[in-house]
């Protein structure tokens, strides 16, 4: 491993500099990954899932504690076996990997500090399409140098949604989200792509990403299928109770209901297409 | 209470505040959040260095200017409006700061540059402040601009909520909800030197209308008859607060009610007089936050609970005390 002392601060940081810097990283670094591959720590539940999917698990030096809770992770027994970090600053210096893997949307003033530190902290967007799950994947690959183990994991997500393809009902059945609290997924969303995938017909089409979905709403789209992401189910929450509303039993009659665990459209990660694999095996079952 | 005792018990005061600090200062610098233990000393690692100088400085100056600033602009407005509830919230500086803040992290413009945050958050109190000024005009009816400030918080929420509910992303969205609760986690020198250039202004603008709340306490009339100018009073304290204030939010958030706690705590030992006041309230606001800071990161392993949620559980309480102890006396 690389002395820390490679970390201390050697310059105040400007962005412009650093995220140029880690661009030349991600290209340089495969050159000299069978040497000796960087190790890594992640600090967001969504990069774990990236960072396990590719990474040599000798690499890995944490992953943040999101990832060994079995509601929140679709791979919480693989990442229970490494040390888990609450992704603050001070652990991660501590840690010491050679690059950190942090989602963009949390956590801006710890990434700050960290790079303000010397460390190199590489920034992953929230995947809203299969697509931009591939160009993750190829990020965390490249800078981790596991570009190889990237490309391979990128193909056979291509094989299973070919594979899904092929099996999918014809013609689409309509179909509405429901996430806990009532709230539901429009276009340009993940969950949108993957249930069209699964051969169904989202609804809520015209909505652009996330929105809160009123009984009326629900009852004015009239679905043949309610995907509902079911989430901790057994603890108390007032955000369950979207079915319990009496205008709601006739629909309830004459509609199918699909409990899909929301952990599985959480995040973009290969094992984002498990959810498709679900539903299209329910609609199947029917 | 005789003018020497009354001085006697200041000076205790100060002495006790002062050496509270000196304890809890290095405390603050040897307890980290998720590290193994207690670091004691710099000893020979650049690794013991780094995590002293770089994390938990800054994050030790930072509980003690923002404490401070707020232990100060409480003190400083509860005098000019010789209302015992008020505290540096309650003229909306502290959401209208949050709520620049926001909308600067609203436009993805502050993820990887918290500078922009603080101007969002300055611009945001500078603007409570115009609009307070619209409303209260140069009126120094106080209760008028205590109602005004209660109108621009409402706003501030609500403009605040608005943001949250266009936020592109609800990631975006859980971040911006816990900026709100105030936090000193992670902070590096950089937003040190980013409130100080602010704050301290702000500082001396409160500091330099003390004589004229001192003289406020005989009522507007008595303080303008004795040749003080109110309206200079109002707008030094209120200016000040605007710049202090709005830099603490910048670099930490909402964090609720030490401004409201720490005056009252005090005017048992120091007195009634503002110019008594203000220096212990600075002292023992920074104390408070950082005892409140240092409480946090003792709390078992899982993510860091808020700063603003400690304080707010601890305040909350005493406000309500407040109002309950305080009903005879706030009609008259």
């Amino acid at each position: 491993m690389l002395s820390y002392r490679s970390r201390l601060p050697r310059n105040n940081g400007s962005t412009g500099y650093l995220s140029l810097r880690c661009a030349f990283l991600g290209l340089l670094l495969p050159a000299f990954a069978a040497a000796q591959p960087p190790s890594v720590a992640s600090i967001n539940l969504c990069t774990d899932q990236l960072v396990l999917s590719i990474a040599d698990p000798a690499q890995i030096l944490s992953l943040s504690w999101l990832s060994a809770d079995p509601e929140e992770s679709m791979l919480a027994s693989t990442a229970r076996e490494f040390p888990l970090n609450y992704g603050s600053a001070e652990e991660l210096i501590e840690i010491g990997a050679d690059i950190v893997i942090a989602g963009s949307e949390t956590s801006p003033f710890t990434r700050q500090l960290l790079r303000r530190l010397g460390s190199t902290v590489v920034e992953i967007e929230p995947a809203m399409s299969l697509d931009d799950i591939e160009n993750n994947l190829r990020l965390v690959g490249g800078a981790i140098g596991r570009s190889a183990e990237a490309e391979s994991v990128v193909a056979s997500m291509r094989a299973r949604v070919d594979a899904i393809r092929e099996r999918r009902a014809e013609p689409a059945r309509s179909a509405i989200v429901v996430r806990p609290g009532g709230f539901t997924i429009g276009r340009n969303t993940l969950a949108h792509e993957l249930i069209e995938l699964a051969g169904l017909d989202n609804r809520i089409a015209e909505l652009d990403r996330w929105g809160s979905l009123s009984i009326e709403a629900l009852l004015s789209h009239d679905p043949e299928i309610i995907v509902v992401m079911s989430y901790r189910t057994a603890e108390a929450s007032l955000a369950d109770s979207v079915f319990s509303h009496p205008a709601l039993v006739s629909l309830a009659e004459s509609s199918e209901r699909i409990a899909v665990p929301a952990r599985y459209f959480a995040c973009g990660a290969p094992d984002s297409l498990t959810s498709a694999e679900v539903l299209l095996e329910q609609v199947a079952v029917r | 209470m005789s003018r020497k005792a009354d001085q006697r018990s200041r000076v205790l005061v100060m002495a006790l505040l002062v050496i509270g600090l000196i304890l809890v200062l290095p405390l603050s610098l040897m307890i980290g959040r998720g590290s193994a233990g207690p670091t004691f000393g710099l000893g020979s690692s650049e690794l013991a260095y780094t995590i002293l100088g770089e994390i938990r400085l800054p994050r030790t100056l930072l509980g003690a200017l923002v404490g401070g600033t707020l232990g100060l602009c409480g003190a400083g407005l509860q005098g000019l409006m010789r209302n015992p509830l008020a505290e540096p919230g309650i003229l909306g500086v502290s959401s209208g700061a949050a709520f620049g803040a926001v909308i600067v992290f609203y436009f993805g413009l502050a993820a990887s540059d918290s500078m922009l945050l603080a101007a969002g958050a300055v611009a945001g109190s500078m603007a409570a402040l115009v609009i307070l000024y619209g409303l209260a005009g140069r009126s120094v009816d106080l209760v008028r601009l205590i109602l005004a400030g209660v109108g621009i918080n409402a706003l501030a929420a609500a403009l605040t909520s608005l943001a949250l509910n266009f936020a592109p992303s609800p990631y975006a969205a859980l971040e911006i909800l816990f900026w709100m609760f105030g936090s000193l986690a992670d902070r590096s020198m950089a937003h040190v030197w980013l409130m100080l250039p602010l704050a301290v202004p702000g500082w001396l603008l409160v500091v330099a209308a003390t004589r004229g709340l001192d003289a406020l306490i005989l009522g507007e009339d008595t303080a303008t008859s004795l040749g003080f100018s109110v309206g200079r009073t109002l707008w030094l304290v209120i200016g000040g607060t605007a710049l202090a204030v709005g830099a603490s939010v910048a670099v930490s958030g909402v964090v609720a009610f030490v401004g409201l706690v720490v005056p009252h705590l005090l005017r048992p030992f120091v007195g009634y007089r503002p110019s008594r006041l203000l220096l212990p309230s600075f002292l023992a606001g920074a104390l408070i936050t950082l005892a409140a800071d240092i409480a946090i990161r003792l709390m078992p392993p899982g993510p860091e609970l808020k700063l603003g949620v400690v304080t707010a559980l601890i305040g909350a309480p005493f406000f309500l005390h407040l109002i309950l102890t305080s009903r005879g006396r706030l009609g008259t």
